[in-house]
């Protein structure tokens, strides 16, 4: 992802602002890490450069 | 039509069909080039690829489904994996683009898979239509406008009726008829 992405995004649960923690950065582009949340600091990871914002409880769910 | 015809030769990703198309054709048309856009569901990341080569807007696109969302991305999209509008912020884009799971499904008939996700809107085909239009204004900047694709299979007038109750107001800027359904370009406004 790219990171002005960040300014976009907010937490799903309560839309604070997140932050980025433990990037990886392949050129420019965010490939992996976490997106933190300010307020509740629950934590979204970023897969394969591409940021997983759903909230929690929908995350495992998996269909085939 | 039943789902099962709707299915591509894909097994997890919905690829681009007649709704797709029209969607995509209308967005590009009336989006600005300096304009922020979102499109919702975007499957295998045709509209907003679309959108993006038609234009100079950059095109956000986000789905539930991660089969989806790694397909998006290599065909260039930026992608996020979201449940509708939920995790973007407040006033953020110009024009959201959705095409969203429409056709009607008897409950019994359901599947749980991914292209079932893609395609049923549950009973009245408006499971998710009608989610999308209570939060999307949310993430609308003041002039935002949303291009939303229904079938005449989910009935639209209902969908402008509920849009109404979100406080849009819906103009149909493109139609295209088929043998089983009529697909509707709304544009919502508020």
């Amino acid at each position: 992802m790219n990171e002005s992405l960040l300014e976009i995004l907010c937490c799903p649960l309560d839309k604070h602002d997140l932050e980025l923690e433990d990037a990886e950065y392949d050129d420019d582009e965010v490939v992996a890490g976490d997106l933190v949340c300010t307020e509740c600091g629950e934590r979204y990871p970023i897969d394969d450069g591409i940021p997983n914002l759903l909230p929690p409880d929908m995350r495992e769910e998996t269909p085939a | 039509m039943g789902l099962e015809d709707r299915r591509g030769l894909e097994r997890d990703v919905y690829q681009p069909a007649e709704d797709s198309a029209l969607l995509a054709e209308t967005a590009a048309e009336r989006i600005d080039d300096d304009a922020l856009v979102l499109e919702v569901g975007t499957g295998s990341g045709y509209v907003a690829s679309r959108i993006a080569e038609e234009t100079d807007a950059r095109v956000i696109a986000s789905d539930l489904n991660p089969h989806a969302v790694r397909e998006a991305r290599s065909e260039g999209v930026e992608t996020v994996r979201a449940d509708l509008v939920s995790p973007f912020a407040d006033g953020a884009f110009d024009a959201v683009a959705f095409n969203p799971p429409y056709l009607p499904t008897d409950p019994d008939n359901e599947w749980d898979d991914w292209m079932e996700r893609a395609l049923s809107g549950g009973e009245d085909g408006r499971a998710v239509i009608d989610p999308f239009l209570a939060t999307v204004g949310r993430v609308l900047a003041p002039d935002g406008v949303v291009y939303l694709l229904v079938s005449s299979l989910t009935g639209v007038d209902e969908v402008v009726e509920r849009a109404g109750k979100e406080g849009f107001s819906a103009v149909a800027v493109a139609d295209e008829s088929f043998p089983f359904e009529t697909l509707t370009v709304l544009e919502l406004l508020r």
